[in-house]
């Protein structure tokens, strides 16, 4: 290139470049915009209500929000759950309206009300469009003030928390959180749980006395936004809670959490659960404390976010995980902070050894200073996005004037957060991320040994019973096959490949189920030239399907392979062969073995004694005579379709059955079922039913 | 998107021929909409309301777009984007828009796979930029594709395999279509096992190159944004994007009223049994789509929905009832309507299936009355209202009308299609649809029988 081109290009390179040239690096942010902080006013009613209005008249609506100090550590003992009920009543009667009156009238204008008690608070919400607003002052005032608990709303509630409380038992993430605060919190308020007894002893007197003693005005809050001035908010207020008097009475002394001096897993076994669930964590402080702001970002370094560590460790890096984060419950006594996860139940322990290191890092080394002000900036990068609408602004206020923090706590938000440093971050983990305390809830039967090599294991049932190991033993055997449905007789198949849209046949193979005695005999002669496979196997099982014999012998590629496997009580020996390349590799067995195992091609043998249906669903252990090591099988129905094959046109269950490798078999609908085609993995290749 | 090529006011247009406004009535959202010439359908909507800026882009791809045999790759391929490209590696994308503040996702449904972030509005920058990188250089390699499809086989295991109910919800939200002659809406969004399994690499580079072009987007950007300042930026980041070939469109005849089906559903998860009565719907543009929606709510929206109060409070034979209409969304085609409920502790699965049919013949029959439908009018109105306070959702909205109704601007006459259902029409659309013989009925219990 010669001097003068250089030049040109000199000069020409401005010209595209200005708005034209694509950025190969992230382009560099542009001035941030000086804070648009919603103002709100307050005024205290005359019946000592707290009243505070965010004025924001973008949108033709206005939020209500009501609470006052009547959670449930105000439950008095043995009526756990006690609070949650009254909260609920609350808007199935009051003043002139019954339930239906109530729920017709503020869903016939489009608006929402809403009533719940969470540990500390009572709170009532009403969302309405600002020409209804005088209506959802009515609702939310009838509710604290003029509430009527109808008897039969009480028994209605009832019904429903029971069978709130028995679904709970089948989400397993609720159990782990369970359990988790059951551990944090030992005896305290906070551990306070409705159970199914609580809820049957709570009578109509319980919930009025509750009513009496805690929903009172003095000390309340009530903060209304968006479109209203203080003025009328004022007098819509007044007038909705007329005659609603007096201050809460009754107090609960907060115990501090309970002492872990010991680390220890609680395992929450639940049988068949194809994923375990991880809380690790433990109490924190107040939410007054200063080490809140190094929390938030600790808390974020490790487990806020899609660039969290967590995150992208346990999900990115080792795939154990679909999301791995961490929570910071904050109430008006001291919090939780844990560390969460949902992993497949192979890797439980991996998984958790994976938090706790991570865990431990955070306390340990020194945050670089780019992670930190990552974590700092997105902190207070977010900011706006979380107070975009006047209800926004509302919760906010709401929560910081609950929580008793200062006055200045949302103006001075950003500009603590950005002062943190690095030994804060290190301290403040430090001190509350122990763990004190590690639950992990899923199938204790593959996981209760491997996590016994990280920390002692209690175990316990799904309603938090203790258990023994032994009791996970006998759960592990039951397959639900009946002998007398296992069809006697000879199956051919024709193992036909497709290729470029041609099909022709490579092969046959030969299916025989037999009586020996009381044992069963499956014998599978599998013949393709093309591949190089043929082999001969036979298995001999009780009709408890208990395994006796494998026996297999056959060639596959030029490599002749031998098993020979005899079963006995609790105990596999004998040799087995499986192809590999420079030579076959062969094991000598000599192992126990889990009752219930079945091996591999047995499952084969006996899938059309199943009780196939529609969602039908099974876990198994089975054997793999191949490498002689057990692996967990799921055999499922993943849906219906009509297979045409040399034996004729049938409606048939596709089963799935994933082990190591996932099989695709079709299994007629009528019983009894008969397999009609399988679909071996990682090969255009069917397996068809002939005769 | 139907607006000419280039710059055209469609919201302005549009404001001229609306119907008087309400007092209650949201302001109609104000946007302009232009193409680039690589084919790039571009929305701006300028909204000072709040420091928030919304960066959008539906690729006009769901999972009606899959084959036999490689369900679940338009999911997966969600997944995919958010594993780098030119100049963002591996996991940066997500770790740039957190570290500014902001937000971003995507998701995937039958129809459309959509990415957004939400971010401070000083930073409109960076999230076109980081859009652009999506459309222009995805890395798509093995690594990263193994990586993503044992992400995504763990987020079925979370999400579908062990929660309860999930699994009959995902089954009702196709498995009322015939996959022999509408196999795009008779499989699931999140795919099967074997298929993921199955999946290649090239699989993934095919994929990409078919549906991940400018001509099968839309970009919509929402929020405190200077118009020029945005056109400028959406130039200089999409500009030079070559053009793809036009994706084929999507086969699909539904066969509606084939018979009644039922069918045992059987979920270890569910310690209380459920009843799931599906039906079959047509598309989200149908004339009778709105007298529909408003029917799922009169039946199963809010406490005083008929669903509730006659089987949950009278008949206290669920301990929820409710309607889902279409579960992940609008449909270019053909949807489902589902009225199901839990089934309460003591009471028989057929005793609340025979409950439900009941509800629901009974509006095919009688009617509903002024007073629900005038209630599910104002629902529809307060939740467009409430809807237009968030960036996002209002960029969801153009999104939407553009995607399913043809034209962003349909976004604005939406409320108008709502208002104008009368009784009748809920009469008509029940007793069109909600029948017998165009259901099927998933009964979910522990046992599967």
């Amino acid at each position: 290139m010669t001097n003068r081109t250089l030049c040109l290009v000199a000069l020409f390179i401005p010209f595209v470049s200005v708005g034209a040239q694509y950025p190969t690096s992230p382009p560099l942010p542009a001035p941030v915009k000086p804070a648009q902080f919603p103002p709100f006013q307050e005024a205290t009613l005359p019946n000592g209500v707290r009243l505070v209005v965010v004025e924001n008249h973008k949108a033709p609506v206005v939020s209500i929000s009501l609470s006052m100090a009547a959670g449930g550590i105000y439950d008095p003992t043995g009526k756990e759950g006690l609070a949650s009920i009254v909260a609920g009543l609350l808007t199935k009667g009051g003043g002139a309206r019954g339930a239906d009156q109530i729920s017709e009238a503020i869903e016939s204008v489009g608006g929402s009300l809403f009533a719940g008690a969470n540990l500390d608070f009572t709170t009532v919400r009403a969302n309405a469009l600002t020409s209804s607003a005088p209506l959802a002052f009515e609702l939310v005032g009838d509710a604290v003030a003029r509430p009527t608990f109808p008897d039969k709303e009480l028994e209605l509630l009832r019904t429903q928390t029971l069978s709130g409380l028995q679904l709970e038992l089948s989400d397993p993430a609720a159990i782990a959180s369970a359990t988790f605060s059951r551990a944090v919190y030992g005896t305290g308020p906070y551990a306070k749980r409705a159970k199914p007894t609580t809820v049957q002893t709570i009578t109509r007197d319980d919930v009025v006395a509750f009513h009496k003693a805690r929903l009172r005005p003095s000390g309340a809050l009530l903060v209304v936004a968006g479109d209203i001035t203080l003025a009328k908010a004022t007098e819509l207020a007044t007038r909705a809670l007329t005659g609603w008097t007096g201050a809460p009475t009754g107090t609960v002394a907060m115990t501090p959490p309970a002492a872990h001096a010991n680390q220890e897993i609680l395992l929450v076994h639940r049988p068949g659960s194809v994923q375990s669930n991880i809380y690790t964590g433990g109490p924190t402080f107040l939410p007054t404390d200063a080490q809140s702001y190094p929390l938030r970002i600790a808390s974020r370094i490790l487990g806020g976010g899609p660039q969290s560590r967590l995150f992208l460790i346990v999900r990115e890096q080792k795939s154990y995980a679909y999301d791995a984060h961490t929570e910071t419950a904050r109430p008006k006594g001291v919090g939780t902070f844990r560390a969460v996860t949902q992993v497949r139940t192979e890797v439980t322990d991996s998984a958790l050894a994976e938090v706790l290191a991570q865990v431990r890092r955070i306390q340990s080394e020194p945050v670089p200073a780019k992670e930190l002000d990552d974590a700092k900036n997105s902190l207070v990068g977010q900011f706006p996005l979380t107070i975009q609408t006047a209800d926004d602004v509302a919760q906010a206020v709401t929560d910081a004037k609950l929580l008793g923090l200062p006055a200045t706590y949302l103006q001075t938000y950003r500009t603590r957060l950005a002062a943190v440093t690095g030994p804060e971050v290190m301290a403040a983990a430090k001190r509350v991320m122990g763990p004190a305390v590690i639950v992990v809830v899923g199938d204790a039967t593959k996981t209760y040994e491997k996590l016994k090599k990280i920390a002692p294991v209690t175990l316990l049932t799904v309603d938090g019973t203790p258990m023994s190991p032994s009791e996970l033993e006998v759960k592990a055997s039951a397959i639900a096959v009946d002998p007398a449905k296992l069809r006697l007789g000879v199956d051919s198949f024709d193992v036909v490949l497709t290729q470029g849209g041609q099909s022709r046949s490579v092969g046959y193979q030969r299916s025989e189920l037999a009586k020996r005695g009381n044992d069963f005999v499956y014998t599978e002669a599998v013949s393709i030239p093309l591949a190089g496979l043929q082999q001969n196997s036979t298995i001999t099982f009780a009709p408890s399907l208990a395994l006796k014999e494998i026996k297999q012998n056959g060639s596959v590629q030029g490599q002749t392979l031998t098993t020979s496997l005899t079963f006995s009580g609790n105990r596999v020996k004998g040799s087995a062969m499986a192809p590999q390349a420079g030579g076959p590799k062969t094991t000598a067995v000599d192992t126990t073995f889990a009752p219930g195992t079945i091996d591999g091609s047995q499952l084969v043998a006996i899938l059309h004694g199943m009780d196939l249906a529609d969602g039908f669903k099974m876990t198994v252990n089975a054997f793999d005579s191949g490498s002689g090591t057990t692996e967990t099988n799921t055999v499922r129905v993943t849906g219906r379709e009509t297979a045409t094959v040399p034996a004729g046109t049938f409606e048939a269950y596709r089963v799935e059955v994933a082990g190591k490798q996932t099989v695709n078999i079709l299994v007629t609908v009528a019983a009894p079922h008969r397999i009609v085609k399988i679909m071996p993995p990682g090969a255009p290749l069917e397996i068809r039913l002939v005769k | 998107m139907r607006c000419p090529l280039f710059v055209t006011v469609c919201g302005v247009a549009l404001l001229s021929s609306s119907r008087p406004t309400l007092a209650q009535d949201p302001a109609p959202i104000k946007f302009e909409t232009y193409s680039l010439p690589n084919g790039l359908s571009v929305v701006l909507a300028e909204d000072h309301a709040s420091q928030v800026v919304e960066v959008n882009v539906w690729y006009h791809v769901g999972s009606r777009n899959e084959v036999r045999g490689r369900t679940g790759f338009a999911h997966l391929f969600e997944h995919m984007m958010f594993q780098g490209s030119a100049n963002v590696p591996k996991a940066q994308h997500s770790a740039l828009v957190t570290n500014a503040g902001g937000i971003n996702n995507g998701s995937t449904t039958e129809d459309r796979t959509n990415f957004f972030e939400t971010l401070p509005s000083n930073r409109l920058n960076l999230g076109l930029w980081l859009e652009a990188e999506h459309m222009r250089s995805l890395a798509v390699n093995k690594d990263n594709f193994e990586n993503q499809r044992q992400a995504v086989k763990e987020e079925r295991r979370l999400r579908v395999d062990n929660q309860p109910y999930t699994w009959a919800l995902f089954e009702g939200s196709y498995g009322v279509y015939d996959s022999t002659t509408c196999f795009p809406y008779a499989h699931s969004v999140i795919g099967s096992m074997s298929d993921l399994d199955a999946a290649q690499t090239n699989d993934v580079l095919a994929f990409y190159k078919q549906y991940y072009v400018p001509n099968n987007a839309t970009l919509t950007v929402v929020g405190d944004i200077a118009p020029a300042e945005a056109k400028k930026l959406v130039q200089q980041y999409f500009g030079d994007i070559p053009r793809g070939a036009d994706p084929a469109n999507v086969e699909c005849t539904p066969k509606f009223n084939t018979g009644a089906v039922r069918r045992n559903v059987k979920d270890v998860n569910a310690n209380l049994p459920a009843v799931f009565q599906v039906f079959r719907v047509p598309e989200y543009k149908s004339a009778d789509y709105p007298a529909l929606n408003l029917l799922s709510t009169i039946l199963g929206g809010g406490e005083s929905s008929r669903l509730n109060r006659s089987l949950a409070r009278e008949k206290k034979s669920a301990a929820q009832a409710f309607t889902i209409f279409n579960p992940f969304g609008p449909r270019n085609g053909a949807g489902v309507f589902l009225a199901g409920g839990i089934v309460n502790q003591g009471v028989s699965m057929d005793t609340l299936d025979a409950q439900l049919a009941s509800e629901l013949a009974k509006v095919a029959r009688d009617g509903v009355t002024d007073a629900e439908l005038t209630k599910a009018k104002n629902a529809y109105r307060s939740s467009v209202i409430n809807a237009r306070q968030y960036a996002a959702s209002v960029a969801e909205a153009l999104q939407t009308a553009n995607q399913f109704l043809g034209s962003p601007a349909a976004v604005n006459e939406q409320l108008a299609r709502y208002m104008k259902v009368s009784v009748a029409d809920i009469t008509r659309v029940a007793a069109t649809y909600l029948r017998p013989d165009n259901s099927l009925t998933l009964l979910v219990s522990k046992e599967g029988k």
